[in-house]
């Protein structure tokens, strides 16, 4: 199975993104990352400003995927139940006994839209559940399905009345996607497709249980002892004395860039891990795993600034 | 082992094998540059000359010496030879393998199914791949004719040494110039400071003192111990009368009778005698000529 998989992995993924690129126009980035997040089987925090397709590019890739997709929008008052599940009283044959009714956390692709306004019990919850990949309610543990990938938002504008991830929290998430805006272009196509009567749909064009075999694919990518060496030292460099980094990234960047970049390669049609892979994926691994300095911040430093500085320097 | 293990075992070792071969040449190379110049200095009278203690003939010495020279000088220019990562060297050569190449031997002992497609693209791309290639050609025709260029001018100079090797001469002056000796063949010094051929004139029977040195260093203070002839020792007329007719002409004295036969300390003295006295010595040394 594992060996028709890679042999038909080139054509998997042309497939995927000529699918998906029916429905969401650009954004080829932003696409790609998710997808290296789902092969790493992790999870992603998407930044954007309201309006730029989010849910839309999640729901289309889950429906290409031929995977189940439960969207989450947190607010203040979501409980943790309210994302796991809860008992619920059923009468059965006049006998009441406890159901245990999942909650949307119960899907393979989870959008949790906004997740900085849930409180940080929600928060907590959703997150044990990203890291175990199983929920507890009550005494009885609950595994989640497979693949189980969640795509968390969060929006950089009105800041009011969120509670901001904690660091601990944010090392979790494999990569920190973002999403721009559209060139002229992309939007004029934007606007020709969805100012018709036509809606334009996908088509499943990959089976979960491929999604589970590329997974695994994904972690046979070879990589040479010197790349290797390469993405240890740049997150080893985020922890040296520096003007504008304030607190390093942990081992489990390194691990991240590592892992983000075969599945890279994978989706690329190479069979190893490539200089160009680590650089492409140091930025949205290390962005949210960086930060700055007061000072820094202050100048106007961006995260992706340092980590470009960073690239230049390390060999 | 990988069919691509085998393949790059048998680059290194072509390789290694063309490096060996440019060590050789850099060996001759440098010998042939240390011998000319050990010709040129003229190493075998200089050693000659300071009877330098050696098991080996002198003859043999020079040789001997740029040899273990340029086995030195050869082995520290090639010091890192069997560091050299040959993989780069492949990967450089053909980019077609870069990354592949490093990636497939770091991961040679893995067995899934995307490292053994990355093995055989291996293999099938190292195939033409020659040791020849990895080194310069440049480099080694560049190598060949300096060291064909060293041989023939060391050749030449062992040769035909006349003109270029240091004669034995100036090695004496510079070497006095050096010490601050002068050469003697018995290696005694006359500190009296006067040339042989007036060795009598004005002796007053000072006695010669032998030995080093000149100067002497008392205190921080250089104090010249040379005796001159004549210096408060009471020359007189008979002391002149008896010199021989061996003096040399000095440009230094004006050419007259007066002071043409007599030494330094002497002339001075004679400039003090009064106008009588040495109308008187003139008259002597004018009716002595005459004999």
């Amino acid at each position: 199975m594992s060996n028709e998989t890679y042999a038909s992995s080139p054509r998997i993924f042309k497939e995927l993104l000529d699918e998906i690129s029916k429905v969401i126009v650009g954004q080829h980035e932003a696409i790609e990352q998710m997808m290296i997040a789902i092969l790493c089987n992790s999870h992603a925090l998407v930044e954007s400003n309201p309006g730029l397709a989010k849910t839309l590019t999640i729901s289309t890739i889950s429906k290409a995927l031929d995977l189940k997709f439960n969207r989450i929008q947190c607010t203040p008052d979501l409980m943790p139940s309210d994302i796991t599940g809860t008992y619920i009283i059923e009468d059965i044959g006049g006998k009441k006994q406890f159901r245990f009714e999942p909650g949307p956390v119960f899907a393979n692709i989870i959008l949790a839209d906004e997740i900085n306004r849930a409180s940080p019990k929600t928060q907590s919850a959703m997150l044990e559940a990203m890291q175990e990949k199983q929920v507890t309610v009550g005494n009885k543990t609950y595994p989640l399905d497979k693949p189980f990938f969640v795509l968390a938002t969060q929006n950089p504008i009105e800041m009011e009345g969120t509670y901001p991830l904690p660091e601990a929290q944010l090392d979790r998430f494999l990569l920190k996607i973002l999403m721009d805006y559209p060139t002229f272009e992309d939007e004029n196509e934007i606007v020709n497709r969805y100012t018709k009567n036509i809606t334009p749909t996908v088509r499943s064009v990959v089976s979960k249980s491929e999604v589970l075999e590329l997974q695994k694919l994904t972690r046979d990518v070879p990589i040479a002892e010197d790349i290797k060496v390469r993405a240890i030292r740049i997150v080893e460099a985020t922890r040296g004395k520096s003007e504008h980094i304030e607190y390093g990234a942990s081992p489990r960047a390194s691990i991240g860039i590592i892992l983000a970049s075969k599945a890279r390669a994978l989706m690329h049609g190479r069979n190893y891990v490539s200089k160009e892979d680590i650089d492409a994926m140091a930025y949205p691994v290390l962005r949210h795993r960086i930060i700055l300095t007061f000072e820094s911040e202050r100048k106007g430093m961006t995260t992706d600034r340092v980590v470009s500085d960073l690239l230049k320097n390390v060999k | 082992m990988n069919e691509f293990m085998n393949k790059l075992q048998q680059i290194r070792s072509g390789f290694l094998g063309r490096m060996r071969l440019i060590f050789i040449l850099d060996l001759i190379a440098v010998f042939s540059i240390f011998y000319a110049i050990f010709i040129i200095v003229n190493l075998e009278y200089f050693l000659n000359k300071f009877s330098f203690p050696s098991s080996i003939p002198m003859k043999l010495f020079q040789p001997v010496l740029a040899l273990v020279f340029s086995i030195i000088i050869s082995i520290l220019l090639h010091r890192k030879d069997d560091k050299i990562n040959v993989i780069n060297l492949i990967e450089n050569k053909y980019p077609e393998l870069n990354e592949k190449l490093s990636t497939a031997y770091d991961n040679r002992d893995e067995t899934n199914i995307i490292v053994e497609s990355l093995k055989t693209i291996v293999s099938d791309a190292i195939g033409p791949v020659s040791p020849s290639e990895l080194l310069s050609k440049g480099r080694i025709i560049s190598k060949i004719a300096l060291t064909v260029i060293f041989i023939a001018g060391m050749v030449f100079i062992s040769y035909n040494p006349e003109g270029i090797q240091i004669p034995g001469d100036t090695i004496d002056n510079v070497t006095e110039a050096i010490t601050g000796e002068e050469e003697t063949n018995t290696g005694v010094v006359d500190i009296t400071g006067r040339p042989e051929n007036i060795d009598n004139t004005g002796s007053t029977g000072n006695g010669s003192i032998f030995g080093k040195p000149k100067i002497a260093s008392i205190e921080g203070k250089n104090i010249d111990l040379t005796l001159y002839s004549g210096m408060d020792a009471g020359l007189d007329v008979r002391d002149t009368s008896q010199t021989d007719n061996q003096f040399i002409k000095s440009a230094a004295f004006p050419v007259d009778v007066l002071g043409s036969n007599v030494s330094d300390g002497d002339y001075s003295m004679l400039m003090k005698k009064t106008e009588t006295e040495k109308q008187l010595i003139n008259k002597y040394a004018v009716e002595r000529s005459k004999i």
